[in-house]
């Protein structure tokens, strides 16, 4: 798949931020532009604060220090419905206690930038199917989502982003407890995404898959950040090894691609 | 559609409702009377005044009382499922119907007229939630719902105990036999002038609960994701909780605690709307209205004697419960 | 008491033996529940153990009350002996969820426990455990309103007040047979409907058949509430309606002044005529409140109210004054003055 350069304004940026909760600091000095089309992927073992950045990112915490920049205006001074319009969430798994089908769900979605006291019509039914179909899950629509697979939930939260029609999507492990061919769909589907034009931030514990979805990376541990930069600068086996405090190994793959044990 | 199926159910009940009671009436008296009644007041004489008194004071109000409370409940029953994220969770919740209940035994045992009574109900429902909502905003727990509803089980069982001291207070043979009903919940003696004071309660917290019906569903999604999807989460289930308890409280100030309907009819409208709440809340309303209207007229009509609704309620609700979960638990969360 | 009788003897004995009961000079009494209690002779400290026993023993022998079982309201204070005004209010042991502490009963220095009223397995059972507990004679006499004379020979036995109690029986006799004789007057078809409206909004009612509204069927009024049980409902104002009472009877005083302009009780035969009657309940009910002597002077009371022509006038005229006035003289010891008469019949 072809990768869009660096062109224009980045959507996303990170000027030596730190985060964390109320003034203590969980990582500190957190650097990085994101632009149209790239992937960055955020590596790092559990606790060492990866949803407390992407809670960050998203303007649902204020930053201990430095600033987010989301189309280059400060996150502090835009309002819920305008970060809405431009980063949307896909979170770890789906957490509703009503059978929604799936439609609704991503209905929900398409509705975002709607009046307060506006319900859905037409045009939003028009875009959730759209984000559907983009996917290729569209037979899904009148499924109720509990009764879905643990991919297809996935897929479904990912058709929700999408028709939220942000350029920015932030994705906390989109594939953590999914199975091979869930894994390789939702893959498949971000790397589409990123094609088509879409900034995408994405958080992984596998480094194979960092490097094959990345453009950049940004590994964090307890310890802070440990680098950050380019995915062939960063993905190699000095630094993962101190990320993951134990020796990691870097092989080439007859396809050229990289793979770490 | 269902929801007109809903309506037609709404429609069918109001009549049922107007057209039974234990004052025998003929349908043609009931037409005369309404009619009657609209164009010039209680004008008539001998049997024709007593169904005009009959409809316009004592069976027209309880109806519309009746629907009211029903789609009332229903509706803060059904938000509050959605901003709790919990779907057994009912209007009580926050303890609501604990506090105007205290209030209001409070207000029998005083020995205050009726209408004191009521608004001490009222008041002391709306001072219950504040309290734990104040409570939970000087604790700033992390996981801010559950210490909510934690808080609301304390105050609410400290409102509890409240009744218990008020009930061994009361006069055991006047005050106590009263207490004791009211708490049962039942629309006997609600009066013309007993609605126009509750009406206002209910329908100014109804209105946020209708026009901002969509946003309210995406609360289900989580604070976070309703945030991340452009809504002011905390704001919005603020609006919602004053709206709810406001109903609540009015609601048991007219009526007495009245349980199961914000638990049951949310799960009724669910299994006939799905889960979307912009699309249950306008099938609770109806379903709710409809059901209390029916409990009701069954309430004045089993027995010469009241029963009270809280027990009727449990009685018919209960299977009606169990066959719609029997035949589609789909829609309930598995 | 220097020479014991065997009786006290024994008594002695079966304390020493079974339980802390006093060893005293007593007498064997067979009680409503077929118990065989030992009590004290001419007892000098007694508890009632409900409202109604309350009453008898206030009329019977007031200054062996030991306290209340609820405080005496301010309004009833003028109608009381002044001994007894200041008396603790110390609870209720009769039926469920007692308020009286044991222990509090024991400091009051009670020889002996009386109550009055309804006479089934529960109240016997009661009767046994409390005086097992506490080691204190516990007597139930049966508390129905035919029984009234009968009742209060018995407890006046008890007391040791024969003479009083024969006073008292003999009024009680004489009521019975004067609502007799006027009752034979009456022919069925001229008997009032009859609705005894309780609680704020008027709407609870005693049924019929319940002890609460006894009086009523005694005086020859039909209480309308008809209904499964035999204990307080609640009704709704458009079941009134459909019955249609004659009469309104109450014992709420909001209710009593507002209910002429409440709109739901319009048309009703008894507000439409003004007969609805507020009845007297200080210091005790005249309807119940609790049910026991105090409803003597109901008789005459209803009597006024349900048939004002055949016994000369409704409450303002005839003699129902007088025989306030002389009732409450031979049973609660304090005569009414014609400021107090007016405060009771509230005018």
């Amino acid at each position: 798949m072809e990768r869009l350069t660096a062109t224009g304004a980045p959507l996303l940026s990170a000027r030596d931020l730190a985060v964390g909760h109320g003034a203590r600091a969980l990582i500190r000095g957190i650097g990085f532009d994101l632009h149209a089309g790239r992937v960055l992927c955020l590596l790092g073992p559990n606790g060492a604060g990866k949803t407390t950045l992407f809670r960050t990112l998203l303007g649902l915490i204020p930053p201990v220090a430095g600033k987010v920049l989301l189309g280059g205006a400060d996150l502090d001074g835009l309002s819920r419905s305008q970060i809405a319009a431009r980063l949307a969430h896909v979170p770890q798994a789906l957490a509703s206690p009503f059978a929604y089908t799936a439609r609704d769900i991503v209905l929900m979605g398409a509705s975002v930038g709607l009046g307060a006291f506006a319900r859905p019509g037409r045009a939003e039914e028009a875009r959730a199917m759209a984000a559907l179909d983009r996917l290729g899950i569209a037979d899904l629509a009148d499924e109720d989502v509990t009764r879905l697979s643990g991919g297809q939930r996935q897929m479904v939260l990912i058709a929700r982003a999408l028709a939220q029609e942000a350029q920015v999507l932030v994705m906390d492990e989109p594939t953590a407890s999914l199975d091979f061919a869930n894994v390789k769909a939702v893959e498949a589907a971000i790397l589409g995404l990123a094609a088509a034009g879409q900034a995408v931030v994405v958080s992984t514990h596998d480094p194979g898959q960092a490097a094959m979805l990345g453009d950049e990376a940004l590994l964090v541990s307890r310890a802070g950040v440990i680098a950050s930069g380019p995915v062939s600068d960063v993905m190699q086996e000095a630094a993962l090894s101190r990320l993951y405090g134990l020796p990691v190994r870097r092989i080439e793959g007859p396809d050229g691609r990289p793979h770490f044990y | 559609m269902r929801l007109s199926l809903l309506a037609l159910a709404l429609v069918f009940a109001l009549i049922l409702g107007i057209g039974l009671g234990p004052y025998p009436l003929s349908p043609g008296q009931i037409f005369d009377a309404l009619t009657g009644g609209l164009t010039g007041g209680l004008t008539g004489a001998g049997d024709d005044r007593q169904a005009q008194v009959v409809l316009w004071n004592i069976r027209g109000p309880r109806v519309i009382s009746a629907a009211l409370i029903g789609a009332g409940l229903a509706a803060a029953g059904a938000a509050y499922q959605v901003v709790f994220r919990n779907p057994l969770v009912s209007p009580d919740i926050l303890g609501v119907s604990a506090g105007a209940g205290f209030g209001a035994v409070l207000g029998i045992l005083l020995g205050l007229p009726v209408m004191a009574i009521q608004l001490m109900g009222f008041g002391f429902g709306l001072a219950t939630v504040a309290l734990v909502i104040g409570l939970t905003l000087a604790l700033r727990g992390g996981a801010q719902l559950l210490v909510m509803v934690l808080c609301g089980i304390v105050i609410g069982a400290l409102a509890g105990a409240g009744i218990s001291l008020v009930k061994l207070l009361a006069d055991p043979d006047e005050q106590l036999p009263a207490i004791t009903f009211w708490l049962m919940g039942s629309l006997a003696g609600v009066k013309r002038v007993d609605l126009l004071a509750a009406a206002p309660a209910v329908i100014l917290g109804l209105v946020p609960l209708i026009a901002l019906r969509w946003r309210i569903g995406l609360l289900a999604m989580g604070d976070d994701e309703a945030r991340a999807m452009g809504i002011e989460a905390g704001r919005l289930r603020f609006v919602v909780i004053a709206a709810a308890t406001l109903i609540t409280a009015a609601a048991v100030a007219l009526a007495g605690v009245i349980g199961w309907i914000g638990l049951m009819v949310p799960h009724m409208a669910r299994l006939v709307a799905g889960p979307r709440f912009d699309r249950m809340l306008p099938a609770a309303l109806l379903a709710g209205a409809s059901f209390m209207v029916l409990v009701d007229t069954a309430a004045r009509m089993i027995a010469p004697m009241e029963v009270p609704l809280g027990i009727l309620t449990a009685v018919l609700g209960a299977p009606v419960f169990v066959v719609l979960l029997a035949r589609g638990a789909r829609a309930w969360n598995g | 008491m220097s020479f014991p009788t065997r009786r006290a003897m024994l008594a002695a004995v079966f304390a020493a033996l079974a339980a802390p009961v006093l060893a005293f000079d007593g007498q064997s009494v067979t009680d409503a529940t077929g118990r065989e209690v030992l009590v004290p002779l001419n007892p000098a400290k007694v508890f009632a153990a409900g409202p109604p026993a309350s009453v008898l023993l206030y009329a019977l022998k007031p200054e062996a009350m030991v306290g209340w079982v609820m405080a005496p309201k301010p309004v009833d204070l003028p109608y009381l002996l002044p001994e007894t005004r200041g008396l603790p209010a110390l609870g209720r042991l009769t039926g469920k969820g007692d308020t009286l502490n044991l222990e509090v009963l024991l400091t009051t220095g009670a020889e002996l426990i009386v109550d009055f009223g309804t006479v089934n397995a529960t109240y016997r059972d009661l009767a046994t455990r409390v005086q097992d507990q506490a080691g204190l004679p516990y007597v139930l006499i049966d508390g129905s309103f035919a029984a009234t004379p009968q009742a209060i020979r018995e407890m006046a036995a008890i007391l040791g007040v024969e003479a009083r109690g024969e006073q008292l029986a003999t009024y009680a006799e004489a009521a019975y047979a004067e609502a007799d004789a006027l009752l034979a007057q009456v022919p069925d078809a001229d008997r009032p409907r009859v609705y005894l409206a309780r609680g704020p909004e008027g709407l609870e009612s005693p049924a019929r058949g319940s002890i609460n509204a006894e009086i009523i069927e005694r005086m020859g009024g039909i209480n309308v509430v008809e209904a499964e049980t035999r204990g307080l409902v609640t009704v709704s104002p458009e079941q009134i309606q459909a019955w249609a009472p004659d009469i309104i009877l109450t014992v709420d005083r909001d209710f009593a002044a507002n209910v002429r302009r409440m709109p739901e009780w319009q048309g009703i035969p008894a507000v439409d005529q003004g007969r609805v009657y507020l009845a007297p309940g200080e210091p005790f009910g005249f309807i119940d409140a609790p049910p026991s002597v105090n409803r003597l002077i109901g008789l005459k009371y209803l009597a006024h109210v349900f048939y004002p022509d055949l016994v000369g006038g409704d409450l303002e005229q005839g003699d129902l004054r007088q025989e306030i006035a002389d009732f409450y003289t031979l049973f609660y010891q304090v005569t009414p003055d014609a400021a107090a008469l007016d405060a009771l019949l509230g005018e």
